[in-house]
């Protein structure tokens, strides 16, 4: 039983940077941007919260400047990418790459170490007690006792599909990736949506940050994000971007890497490190296989 | 071709000025830093050292350069280079040949190696239809992995305490004349094919053409798939070699982060070149004396030697996105003066 648990645990807790990456690539994919640069504004985020975190010895500080850090990184984007209208696959690439370099830089700068930066200075995001439900047996453990963000990205996917589906703004915002010519004729400029889309993209990439620096350990650590801005990329072409996939999906990724810790024991290490990668290419070759079936029948 | 390079010049020095900016306010003094990076890279006793280092450079971009101006987006270099490393590695570890035959056969190993990789990702696309653009960023961390798990368990060093194979045969040592390492001299041959390839054959005609428009070369009775398929491989076995250079020129054995950060660089540096074969020797050579010189700048300045990663991804955006904007600028230019002329 306790394996089962904490299987459950290990799955929400690592599905949570991802799905939050996700969501804001939603946004952006959406508004038709080959958005590749979660993995670089991840980053940023993630140094941005440490650092705040760490000076003001405060967390909600540390929240404010990861999503700060976020946003910056997005303003990066969107000033190569929809203002100089430069092409959106070499800037993401190109942005990862100095969020990489940056964020090394400063840490080196700054905090004078090479590699990860840990201090007990550094406040974490604290985790949350449900009154009542954690004190119901199995329950409880799964429900109760995560970290705040944990929580705080269930809204958040409520949010996102709101917004996406529901309202004026997620209107156009589809419409922005279906047809810009046609949004621009009707009296909305297409690139502000584009714009808003990136930095609210920003805003759930800097959580995600804050959730691997503040929350899943509390250090920083040179390209922390490992590859999860892909894997969230991986799920939005997966689902087109659907909110309720995209959680699922993070799910399951989260499952394959909380198994992979508890293979640990009769696997080496290295290999078990590799199950989300391998879960992702499995994931997309499932799929591929369906589209082809759905294409022939 | 004039204005092609005056975009890029204007280009870097806008990067560097945006760099001596930065350093400004941290107090730094510019000109002295960036003299230092020249000076230490660009000094007669350390300039082939700065050539031999650019050779994984080189050899990644010029595999990016391929790839990118023919259709596939292979962003798989880092894992290609790691696996080409391991391959020609293991054969190095087992294999004693008179060092003529020994050198070639470990570099077709290596290329074997990347190939490998970039066929799995080939094979993928090619079957099921899965974009090699997500498939090979995937393989690259199961590569990472993969040879970290190699030289821990099956290649491991006995009593060495630090993951890393023992030393390949002495027959497979790539000769060194001083600072210059003849990897130089086979990086020389793989651009000089890649270039008459590219440029020079009907192969090199078709790819270009499907990387402009895949339907349209499709139409015209290129086989598509198959020129795919090949370019793929072609690219896997160029950031193969590189990572087999490494191994066979520098510490002669697998170690844990051998490959460095050279494959994403190299892919940079095919950006900033916009996948000109040409352009990728230059701006490749142009990296390694920026990484070269950053050590230096760091021993005198005390500027630290990461700035130079900030400094390089700087230098990409700028550049691309100059490219773009002085494009559509002569154009606009040119524009104006035809309806000048039609209007007299």
């Amino acid at each position: 039983m306790n394996i089962v648990i904490g299987l459950i645990n290990g799955m929400i807790s690592s599905a949570t940077p991802i799905l939050l990456a996700a969501l804001g690539g939603a946004l952006t994919f959406y508004a038709g941007i080959f958005n590749i640069a979660m993995e670089g504004m991840m980053l940023g985020g993630a140094f941005f919260g440490m650092l705040g975190s760490y000076y003001f010895h405060s967390w909600p500080v540390g929240i404010l400047f990861a999503i700060l850090g976020a946003i910056l990184m997005a303003l990066i984007f969107i000033l190569f990418a929809v203002v100089l209208k430069m092409d959106e696959f070499i800037t993401g690439i190109g942005l990862n790459l100095f969020s990489a370099g940056a964020t090394t830089y400063m840490l080196r700068q700054i905090f004078k170490v090479k590699g990860a930066f840990s201090s007990p200075e550094i406040v974490p995001i604290p985790n949350l007690d449900i009154p009542l439900i954690k004190n119901i047996p199995v329950i409880g453990d799964i429900l109760s006792g995560h970290n705040l963000i944990v929580y705080l990205t269930i809204v958040v996917v409520l949010l996102t599909a709101y917004l996406v589906f529901k309202t004026r703004f997620g209107l156009r915002l589809r419409a922005a990736g279906y047809n810009r010519t046609c949004l621009d004729t009707s009296g909305v400029s297409a690139n502000r949506i584009r714009i808003a889309s990136l930095l609210l993209c920003g805003v759930l990439c800097g959580l995600a940050g804050a959730y691997l620096s503040l929350g899943y350990v509390t250090l920083f650590s040179e390209g922390m994000s490992a590859g999860r801005g892909w894997i969230s990329l991986a799920a939005v072409i997966l689902v087109s971007g659907n909110p309720a996939g995209l959680t699922l999906i993070s799910l399951l990724f989260g499952f394959t890497d909380g198994l992979g810790l508890y293979l640990q024991k009769t696997l080496p290490s290295q290999f078990t490190s590799m199950v989300p990668y391998v879960a992702t290419l499995v994931a997309l070759f499932v799929y591929s296989v369906r589209t082809k079936k759905k294409q022939i029948a | 071709m004039k204005r092609k390079f005056l975009v890029n010049i204007v280009g870097v020095l806008l990067a560097f000025l945006l760099g001596a900016v930065v350093m400004l306010v941290q107090g730094y003094n510019p000109l002295d830093t960036y003299y230092q990076l020249f000076a230490y890279s660009l000094a007669p006793g350390k300039i082939t050292y700065t050539l031999s280092k650019s050779v994984p450079l080189i050899l990644t971009g010029l595999s990016a350069s391929v790839a990118f101006a023919s259709g596939p987006v292979n962003l798989g270099q880092p894992g290609q280079l790691l696996m080409g490393a391991l391959l020609a590695t293991i054969g190095g570890l087992y294999v004693n040949l008179p060092p003529l035959l020994m050198v070639p056969f470990l570099l077709i190993l290596a290329m074997l190696g990347g190939a490998l990789w970039s066929g799995v990702a080939a094979m993928l696309k090619y079957w099921f239809n899965m974009s090699e653009f997500i498939t090979t960023l995937m393989l690259n961390m199961i590569a990472d992995f993969f040879t970290y798990w190699a030289i821990n368990y099956p290649f491991f060093e006995k009593n060495s305490n630090f993951p890393q194979t023992p030393l390949i045969a002495q027959s497979g040592w790539m000769p060194v004349w001083g600072n210059l390492n003849s990897s130089v001299i086979v990086m020389i041959l793989a651009f000089v094919v890649v270039w008459f390839i590219m440029n020079r054959s009907t192969a090199g005609y078709e790819w270009r053409l499907s990387g402009q428009n895949s339907l349209f070369s499709r139409l015209g009775g290129v086989n598509v798939n198959k020129n795919y398929i090949v370019v793929m491989l072609l690219t896997g076995a160029l950031a193969g070699l590189a990572g087999g250079l490494v191994v066979m020129a520098g510490p002669h054995r697998f170690i844990k982060d051998i490959g460095a950060n050279y494959a994403w660089d190299g892919v940079m540096i095919a950006m900033v070149a916009n996948s000109d074969i040409l352009l990728t020797l230059i701006f490749g050579f142009f990296f390694s004396i920026l990484q070269t010189g950053s050590v230096g700048m760091e021993l005198i300045t005390a500027v630290p030697k990461e700035l130079i990663e900030v400094l390089q991804a700087v230098i990409v955006l700028i550049v691309v996105a100059g490219r773009g904007y002085f494009e559509s600028l002569f154009a606009k230019l040119e524009a104006r003066r035809k309806m000048k002329e039609i209007t007299v």
